[in-house]
C-alpha cells in the first residue's frame, strides 16, 4: 500500500483498528448483518466490549444498507462489561 | 442494496420447488449442501433461522483431533482430519487451520494408563500420536502448572481452526456452486405424503422437495419432530470465555479431562477456552452465568498460573445436543423416506468435513458409507451404543468424562 494515499483513516473500532473503509469493504462484500460484520472485523469484540464503536459502526452500516437505524440492532452485550484479571474471579469464591 | 448477511447467501424468493433442502445454516448444514452440490444433486436450499452459524459453529471451542479410543469415532474423525488438511485449498478460503498439535492432558496416573491404552488403537488407525511423559509435556506446554501434568497423548497433525471463517468458507464454496443459501428463515411445517417427505413450509414461502435434511443445531429435536420423527437428545448450555491478547506461551490445543476444559491460544494471541460442570444441566438458554465464568477462571488458573494475571475479555454460552452416547446421529430417518438425520453433535466442528461429504454419499446413492452406519439413530433402541471414553464431556450417565 506504500506509496498510495489511503482512501480513508477513520478509525471506527479502536480496539481491533477497523476503519470505516474496512466496514464500506466488508458490506460491500456481503456482510452487511451487525452479527457478521462483527464476527469478520473483529470490531465491538474488544476489550471496550463495543461501548466506543458500536454506535458508529450501527450508524454506517445502516446508511450503506439503506436501513433506518433502528433496524440495525446491536448486537447482544457479553459478560464482563469490564475485563476482569482471572484471578480475581478465581479467588472470589473460595473458602 | 439488499442485504446478504454473508457473501454466498442470497435474498429474494424461496424457489417453488428444490430437490434437496437442507434446514439449518450452520457448519453442518452448508457443509452438506456444498458436498451434495458437488456431487450434482441438483437445486439445493439451505434455510437458516437466523443469519449462517449463529448457533454451536460460532460458539464451539474450534478444537481438532481425530485422537479418540473407539473404532467408530477414530474411523469418522480422522477422515475429518485429513479433510481439514487441505479444507482452505479446497474451499478456496483460510479457515485458519492451524497444525500445532492437539495435546490430551492426562493429570493422574490412573489417566495416563488409559491413554497408553488408547496409543494402541490410535495407532492401529495410522494416527499421528506420540505418548508423552511429564517432562515432555512440560517442554511442550512449559506454563502448565507441574501439578497437572502426569503425561499425555498429543496428536501432532491436529490443532484448530477459526469457526467463523469455516462457515463461510463452505458458505461461499456452496454458492459457487449453485447452493441457495436463505438466511433469516424459519421453518414452520414439514409436509409429508404417504411415508415420504413432500414439502417445507417457512415464514417466507413453501418449496415442495423430495429430500430434506435436519441439520438444525441446538432445534434438532423441534424440526424433527415437525416431521413426526424422534431424534433422542438433550440440549446443554456450555460456556466459554477468551482473554486480552498476550504472548505466545501455549502452542497445542489443550484438553483436560481433570478439569473437564478445553483451550487453545489463538494466532492472535487470546486465550480462548470452555469448562463443563461435572454434571450437566439440561438448559436451551444461551445467556452466560457468573458461576460459568468463575468455573472456568478457577480451572485455567489451576491448569496455567499466569492466567491469573490475564483478564477474561469475553465470556459467551452455546447449546450442544447431546445423545446417550455423545456421538452424533447421522442416518436416514426411520420410517420416513426422503428424511435425513445430522444432528446430536458435541464433537462438530472437527467432525463436519466428513459427516457432510459421507451424508451426501448417502443421500445420493442410498448406501450408508460403512463409516457412517454406527451412528445410526437406531442404536438407541437396539442398545448398541458407542462406548467411546476419551472424551472431555459431562455427561448425564458421568460415564463419558
Amino acid at each position: 500500500m506504500k506509496g498510495k494515499a489511503p482512501t480513508t483513516k477513520t478509525i471506527l473500532c479502536l480496539c481491533r483498528d477497523v476503519t470505516e473503509e474496512d466496514v464500506r469493504r466488508a458490506v460491500a462484500e456481503g456482510y452487511d448483518d451487525i452479527e457478521t460484520l462483527k464476527r469478520l472485523t473483529g470490531a465491538c469484540t474488544g476489550p471496550c466490549q463495543g461501548k466506543t464503536c458500536v454506535e458508529s459502526i450501527r450508524r454506517l452500516l445502516a446508511e450503506l444498507a439503506g436501513r433506518e437505524l433502528d433496524e440495525v440492532p446491536a448486537p447482544p452485550r457479553r459478560p464482563p462489561a469490564t475485563p476482569v484479571r482471572l484471578g480475581t474471579l478465581a479467588a472470589e469464591d473460595e473458602p | 442494496m439488499s442485504p446478504r448477511v454473508i457473501p454466498g447467501a442470497v435474498t429474494g424468493e424461496l424457489p417453488a420447488a428444490a430437490d434437496a433442502v437442507v434446514i439449518g445454516g450452520g457448519l453442518q448444514g452448508l457443509a452438506l449442501a456444498y458436498e451434495l452440490a458437488k456431487c450434482g444433486c441438483g437445486r439445493i436450499v439451505v434455510l437458516e433461522a437466523h443469519y449462517p452459524g449463529s448457533g454451536g459453529s460460532g460458539r464451539n471451542g474450534e478444537m481438532i483431533r481425530s485422537a479418540f479410543a473407539t473404532d467408530e469415532w477414530i474411523g469418522l474423525f480422522d477422515d475429518s482430519l485429513r479433510r481439514w488438511q487441505t479444507l482452505s485449498a479446497e474451499l478456496d478460503f483460510n479457515v485458519l487451520f492451524t497444525r500445532a498439535g492437539y495435546l490430551l492432558l492426562a493429570s493422574t496416573p490412573e489417566a495416563f494408563a488409559g491413554a497408553r491404552r488408547n496409543l494402541e488403537i490410535q495407532r492401529a488407525h495410522g494416527l499421528g500420536v506420540e505418548l508423552l511423559g511429564p517432562d515432555d509435556v512440560k517442554r511442550l506446554c512449559p506454563e502448565m502448572a507441574p501439578e497437572m501434568i502426569a503425561g499425555g497423548i498429543v496428536q501432532h497433525d491436529a490443532g484448530f481452526a477459526h469457526h467463523d471463517a469455516t462457515v463461510w468458507a463452505y458458505a461461499r464454496a456452496a454458492a459457487r456452486l449453485g447452493v441457495e443459501l436463505h438466511p433469516y428463515t424459519t421453518v414452520t411445517a414439514i409436509g409429508i405424503a404417504g411415508d415420504a417427505v413432500r414439502s417445507v413450509t417457512t415464514d417466507r414461502g413453501v418449496i415442495s422437495t423430495p429430500v430434506v435434511v435436519d441439520a438444525a443445531g441446538g432445534q434438532a429435536r423441534e424440526v424433527a419432530g415437525l416431521a413426526g420423527v424422534d431424534v433422542p437428545v438433550q440440549v446443554f448450555r456450555l460456556e466459554a470465555m477468551v482473554t486480552e491478547p498476550l504472548e505466545p506461551f501455549l502452542r497445542p490445543a489443550v484438553s483436560s479431562p481433570a478439569i473437564m476444559g478445553y483451550c487453545h491460544q489463538t494466532t492472535r494471541g487470546e486465550f480462548v477456552g470452555g469448562t463443563e460442570p461435572e454434571v450437566p444441566i439440561p438448559c436451551d438458554s444461551i445467556r452466560s452465568t457468573l458461576d460459568g465464568a468463575r468455573d472456568m477462571a478457577r480451572k485455567f488458573v489451576r491448569l496455567f498460573p499466569r492466567l491469573a494475571g490475564v483478564r477474561m475479555m469475553r465470556h459467551w454460552s452455546g447449546v450442544v445436543t447431546q445423545t446417550a452416547d455423545i456421538a452424533p446421529i447421522l442416518c436416514r430417518a426411520p420410517g420416513l423416506e426422503g428424511f435425513y438425520l445430522d444432528c446430536g453433535w458435541v464433537y462438530g466442528f472437527v467432525g463436519a468435513p466428513a459427516a457432510a461429504a459421507l451424508m451426501a454419499e448417502l443421500i445420493v446413492t442410498g448406501e450408508t458409507p460403512p463409516t457412517l452406519a454406527p451412528f445410526d439413530v437406531d442404536r438407541f433402541t437396539t442398545g448398541k451404543l458407542i462406548r467411546e471414553t476419551s472424551l472431555v464431556v459431562a455427561a448425564s450417565e458421568g460415564s463419558a468424562a
